[in-house]
C-alpha cells in the first residue's frame, strides 16, 4: 500500500523520465528500509503551478499517506473517507490551516505557499499524524516501502529527510552519484509510523 | 414468551458462568450498511430500563416512541451546530437502533441490538455542547407529541449519565 504512495509521488512530482535518474535507497541503523523519506535535488520549479493536485486522505482514524511531498504552490485535497467528522490542522509557519471535514466529505482543498514542513493532525483524534513537505523544486520523491526512490535529476546534492530522522533539520545531505550509481543512506530514526 | 425464555437463559447465564446466553440478533438488518461483528445485549441501552408502565404509556407506546425519534431525527438534521456529526451516518440504523434504545429504557417489550454507548461515541469528538444540542432537539420532539414534563424527564434521566461515555472532548 505504501509503495503504492511512493510510485504514485514519483510520478507525479518527477515529471518525464530522463535517461539520468538517480535511485536513492535509504535504511535505518538497523538497516531494515526507510519508508517515508522525502529525497530531493535542486531544480527550477515552472513559473506557472502545475494542474496537479496532490492528495492527503483520511481513511480508517489515520491520515493517507503519512509522508506528503508536493512543490510550493502546490494545491492538496483533504478527502475524508470515513463517516466521522476530522478536525484537520497545522500551525506550520506560512501553511497554517484548519478543515473541519464532515464525513466524507471529499472536496476540501489548501494550496500551500511556503517552503518547509506542515505536520497535520487532527483535533479529534490526537493518533492521526502526517507531513507534508513542501520543497521549491521539481525533483522530489518519497521512499517506497523497500526504502527507494528515484528521482530524474543528476546534479547538485541529495537531500534526505524524514519525519523522525535524528539530524539537525530531520535531514542528511549528501552528494549526487556519478554515473547514474545508486546512492545509498543511512538514516537514523527515533519512532515508526 | 420469548421474552421469559431470554430471562431464564439470563438467570442461568448468572447463576452458573459467564457466558452470555442471549441470542444474537443481526448486526445490521436489511437496507442498513455492514457493521463490525459485537455481542448484542441491552446492557448496551446504558441504563436500566424505567419499571413504571405509565411512562411507557405516555410515550404512547412503540408507535409513540417511533415518532419522537423521527422529530429528533428531523430536527437534528436541520441543526447546524451538529447536523455535520451525522451526515456520513446509516440512518435506517440509526433510526432503528434509537427506537429501540427507547423503547427498551421506557420499559416497553423491546430488546436493544446496537452497540454500547462508548463504542458508538469514540470516535466522533463529541463536546458537551453537541450533547447538550441533541437533548434540546429530544425535549423539542418529546414537546410535539405533547409527552408531560414529567415524563419526559424520567427518559432524560436516564439518558443524562451516558454523558461520560458520549463525551469526549
Amino acid at each position: 500500500m505504501k509503495s503504492v504512495f511512493g510510485l504514485l509521488a514519483l510520478f507525479v512530482l518527477s515529471g518525464p523520465a530522463l535517461s539520468d535518474d538517480i535511485t536513492v535507497r535509504v535504511t535505518d541503523s538497523a538497516g531494515e528500509p526507510v519508508a517515508h523519506a522525502v529525497v530531493s535535488l535542486p531544480g527550477e520549479l515552472p513559473a506557472q503551478p502545475q494542474d496537479v493536485v496532490y492528495e492527503m486522505a483520511q481513511d480508517h482514524l489515520q491520515f493517507d499517506p503519512f509522508v506528503l511531498v508536493v512543490p510550493r504552490g502546490a494545491e492538496v485535497v483533504f478527502p475524508n473517507r470515513d463517516r466521522v467528522r476530522h478536525h484537520v490542522y497545522s500551525f506550520a509557519r506560512g501553511n497554517a490551516f484548519e478543515l473541519e471535514l464532515y464525513g466524507r466529505e471529499q472536496e476540501r482543498t489548501v494550496v500551500f505557499d511556503a517552503d518547509g514542513n506542515v505536520p497535520i493532525g487532527c483535533n479529534i483524534h490526537d493518533d492521526m499524524i502526517a507531513f507534508i513537505r513542501v520543497v521549491d523544486t521539481p525533483h522530489a520523491a518519497v521512499t517506497n516501502a523497500d526504502g527507494i526512490a528515484v528521482i530524474s535529476a543528476t546534479a547538485g546534492p541529495v537531500t534526505v529527510w524524514h519525519p523522525y530522522a535524528n539530524a539537525a533539520d530531520n535531514q542528511v545531505v549528501l552528494e549526487a552519484p556519478v554515473g547514474g550509481a545508486e546512492l545509498a543512506v543511512t538514516l537514523d530514526l527515533h519512532g515508526q509510523r | 414468551m420469548i421474552r421469559h425464555i431470554l430471562s431464564a437463559s439470563l438467570l442461568i447465564a448468572a447463576c452458573c458462568s459467564g457466558a452470555i446466553a442471549q441470542s444474537h440478533p443481526p448486526h445490521a438488518v436489511p437496507g442498513e450498511l455492514e457493521v463490525d461483528p459485537y455481542i448484542a445485549s441491552d446492557a448496551n441501552a446504558g441504563a436500566a430500563p424505567i419499571e413504571d408502565p405509565a411512562v411507557f404509556a405516555a410515550f404512547g407506546g412503540e408507535a409513540g416512541i417511533a415518532r419522537v425519534v423521527d422529530g429528533l431525527l428531523e430536527r437534528v438534521q436541520q441543526d447546524e451546530r451538529i447536523e455535520g456529526i451525522f451526515r456520513a451516518s446509516d440512518w435506517p440504523r440509526l433510526r432503528r437502533t434509537l427506537i429501540e434504545q427507547f423503547c427498551y429504557l421506557l420499559g416497553g417489550p423491546c430488546h436493544y441490538t446496537g452497540r454500547d454507548m462508548a463504542s458508538v461515541h469514540r470516535d466522533h469528538g463529541i463536546t458537551t455542547r453537541e450533547f447538550n444540542a441533541l437533548v434540546e432537539n429530544l425535549q423539542d420532539a418529546m414537546d410535539a407529541e405533547g409527552i408531560p414534563f414529567a415524563m419526559q424527564n424520567r427518559l432524560l434521566a436516564r439518558l443524562a449519565p451516558m454523558h461520560r461515555d458520549v463525551v469526549t472532548r
